[in-house]
């Protein structure tokens, strides 16, 4: 009987999530760097053991090499430059193509058009070359297309070689400001401040495609389900995704004001603004996966190891820490990195194989190296990665099986059945969430529900109209915001119609799904939804819903 | 009456639920009633028995639809009569939906693990050599869905359809499953031990007069 009891308890602990290991615990500081004046806008970057930070809006506008105990080895300063420098670094490995060979460089953009080749070593001018300048150079992100390096410029793009810098062809676009540039199968694609993405075919080609978002400050992101864009408008922003096929928007979901550069692994896309971080999942479609109210307005940075750096561009405030479970959860902690208030630039890492450096800026121009065991060397992290909670659970299933079929064999019917019944009962337990789940969408798919659909209240503003919409019920009036799209899921939507509404929203993940404890501080004996006049059966994060779903959130 | 209505149902007014609870705890009382030899031990048998399957079922609670109480009702009910089996499952649901949430529902709840005790003291579940195991796994089959179907009545609030009801249902069957997979786990665990629990020893007048009468039939 204690086993029945002891596997029967041992299942909610399985079930339950791991403490995430705190980075702070980690990692130790190593050394500091104070330049005194200007700003570091853009990531330092690791080559090899030597650390490349690039300051400006200073009198000294440079690119600063240090070794790993933050000793400096050499600067490249360019006073010509017109500030603020945020054109990221590019590493680029030794090669050759057909207009030559290059040995190993770090590629430095600056505002005022020059582009230098620089031996990271020793910070030897390799080439240099001068792009077009319109108020500013270059401020965006560097691509590399074999043997060529793309450049965007202040109003074009350009296609330079890496051997020796000559400009191939420069092709004209829109006005832009820290306008990356993406490569593509079929060419470049980059946007500018009037909201247009920009084809540009291997020749210089330009094709233009107004999609009245608002700016386009990054290198768009490839991903299944279209280019993914996120424009920067007066109010807030908007995350798109961009079928260039056939030149049209498929999805826009609202987001909050400023947006960060998003980042890309795989299939699932992180994206920031000044209200949430968040993370998707694009396949066919791209769906919100998770969010979390962060500010940050500058680069991301999502590293191999999983984890997910963003600074904070807030007075007084920390760096977050972030990482993604692979399911739909992406957990946050405040890191201490003794740099405080407004930053952009995102960290840079560096392992040698047992000692991981991480190398955090920030706009008051300090820098500072901390570092840690390699998480693979680090003996509590190994602790950590088993769960020995799931191995118990995964032994004790073992000998129930094991113990059913010997007593099967000797005849024993009383106790096989005993063993046998708890074995598919603690199966049962594991799986009935996902179980469930797939059972409830196949019985509505086979059994559509007949109900009565919202009807469109005719004082809705007809911005709403063919768009996703979310009714509140609250003290006997309705609280309705619209215009919403490309929300996949009821949470997903009514998180965003709460942020509209300024409600808050508060609720809790259990193993059947997400459970909305409260609207706006209204707790009630719980909330019910229905998505076109269909009553919510399953649970919000599960509950689908249609390009023009009108979802109806009552209190109990 | 009603608050308002929800997924589980009509929500009750604060004088409707103290009114519910009068009444569910006057039909347990009055199914307690009958006279029997020993009353203060059986009161406090009843009243352990009770609080323990309560326990039970509050500590259960995040394993969803895995209910020890339905077995609980069906072998009370086999052992001890329909009446007690009644009782044990109203004083049950009352108790633990104290600490797992009160309301409409629990009138249904009651209802059906109080069927299922009245079905257990018909079913012959246990013999005199003790629980006839296949029988009572059958009956705890049966009684998960039977006890999910009585309590998803508790959703009829007026605004669902026969259709709608029906849908709802299908969507809890992997649940009903789950039920009856508990159900048949805990009989065949626990069956054989507390039916023996639940086993009555006679009183020494019952022993004389079945010795006394054995004589005389003797004689």
């Amino acid at each position: 009987m204690a086993l029945l009891f002891a596997s029967l308890f041992l299942v909610p602990v399985i079930l339950a999530q791991a403490p995430v290991t705190s980075w702070d615990e980690t990692h130790s500081f190593s050394w500091e760097y104070d330049f005194e004046s200007g700003y570091i806008s853009t990531s330092p970057l690791f080559i090899g053991e030597t650390l490349l930070v690039r300051t400006s809006g200073h009198a000294e506008p440079s690119v600063t090499a240090f070794d790993l105990s933050g000793t400096k080895i050499w600067d490249r300063v360019n006073p010509a430059s017109t500030n603020n420098d945020m054109s990221p670094l590019l590493h680029v490995q030794a090669g050759q193509g057909e207009c030559g060979s290059w040995p190993e460089m770090v590629l430095v953009g600056w505002t005022n058009g020059l582009v230098e080749a620089l031996n990271p070593s020793d910070g030897e001018l390799l080439w240099s070359t001068q792009s077009e300048v319109a108020g500013w150079g270059v401020t965006g992100q560097f691509a590399l297309d074999e043997e060529f390096v793309m450049i965007p410029t202040r109003q074009g793009i350009g296609q330079y070689c890496l051997a020796d810098g000559q400009q191939q062809w420069w092709s004209e676009t829109g006005l832009g400001w820290r306008n990356g540039v993406a490569v593509g199968e079929t060419g470049y694609f980059i946007g500018d401040e009037a909201g247009q993405l920009w084809h540009v075919n291997r020749t210089g080609v330009a094709t233009s495609y107004a999609l009245q978002l608002g700016k386009i400050r990054h290198a768009p992101l490839f991903t299944d389900a279209g280019i993914l864009i996120h424009a920067q408008s007066d109010t807030g922003s908007t995350i798109a995704i961009f079928d260039s096929t056939d030149a049209v928007l498929t999805q826009q979901i609202p987001a909050g004001p400023s947006p960060a550069i998003p980042v890309r692994q795989g299939e699932y896309i992180v994206t920031g603004d000044s209200s949430h971080m968040r993370i998707l999942h694009c396949s066919s479609v791209c769906i919100v996966l998770d969010e979390i109210a962060f500010h940050t307005n500058g680069e991301i940075r999502w590293f191999d190891n999983g984890q997910i750096f963003a600074p904070s561009n807030l007075p007084d405030s920390h760096w977050g820490f972030f990482t993604f479970d692979g399911q739909d959860n992406l957990t946050y902690s405040s890191i201490e990195t003794g740099l405080y208030g407004y930053g952009t630039a995102a960290p840079a890492q560096f392992s040698d194989g047992v000692m991981a450096y991480t190398a955090f800026g920030n706009d008051q121009a300090v820098l500072r190296v901390y570092s840690g065991l390699e998480e693979s060397t680090t003996p509590p992290t190994i602790d950590a990665e088993i769960d020995w909670g799931a191995q118990v659970l995964i032994f004790g299933m073992f000998i129930l099986l094991g113990s059913s079929s010997a007593l099967l064999l000797n005849g024993k019917r009383e106790w096989f059945l005993r063993t046998s019944s708890l074995f598919v009962l603690v199966i049962v337990v594991l799986i009935i969430p996902d179980l469930s789940s797939q059972w409830s969408k196949s019985f509505d798919e086979q059994f559509p529900e007949q109900s009565s659909p919202e009807e469109w209240n005719e004082q809705w503003p007809d911005a709403w109209l063919g768009t996703q919409i979310v009714i509140f019920e609250m003290d006997g009036e309705e609280h309705s915001f619209g215009g919403f799209v490309g929300h996949a899921d009821v949470l997903s939507l009514t998180r965003v119609a709460c942020e509209e509404l300024d409600f808050e929203l508060s609720g809790e993940s259990t193993e059947l799904g997400w459970y909305i404890d409260s609207i706006n501080g209204i707790e009630g004996e719980g909330w019910e939804f229905s998505v076109d006049g269909a009553k919510g059966i399953i649970s919000v994060d599960q509950s689908t819903v249609h390009p023009t779903s009108i979802v109806r959130w009552t209190p109990v | 009456m009603f608050q308002a209505m929800g997924v589980h149902g009509p929500t009750l007014s604060p004088l409707t639920s103290v009114f519910l609870d009068v009444v569910l705890l006057g039909c347990a009382f009055w199914l307690l009633a009958k006279p029997t030899k020993r009353p203060i031990f059986d009161s406090l048998f009843m009243l352990s028995l009770v609080l323990s399957v309560s326990f039970i079922r509050v500590v259960m609670q995040p394993l969803p639809n895995v209910q020890p109480v339905t077995v609980a009702a069906l072998l009370v009910g086999a052992q001890l009569g329909a009446r007690r089996g009644a009782a044990f499952a109203v004083l049950v649901a009352m108790i633990s939906n104290i600490f797992m949430g009160d309301g409409w529902w629990t009138v249904f709840q009651a209802a059906g693990w109080a069927s299922i005790a009245i079905a257990g003291s018909r079913l012959s579940l246990v013999t005199s050599t003790g629980i006839n195991l296949g029988r009572a796994c059958m009956a705890s089959i049966f009684a998960a869905f039977w006890f999910d179907f009585i309590v998803s009545f508790s959703i009829l609030d007026g605004t669902i359809g026969f259709t709608e009801f029906m849908v709802y249902l299908g969507h809890g069957l992997p649940f009903d499953f789950l039920h009856m997979i508990g159900n048949l786990t805990f009989v065949v665990w626990m069956g054989g031990w507390f039916t023996r629990l639940l086993e009555e020893d006679p009183s020494l007048e019952e022993i004389e007069f079945t010795v006394v009468n054995g004589h005389g039939i003797d004689g």
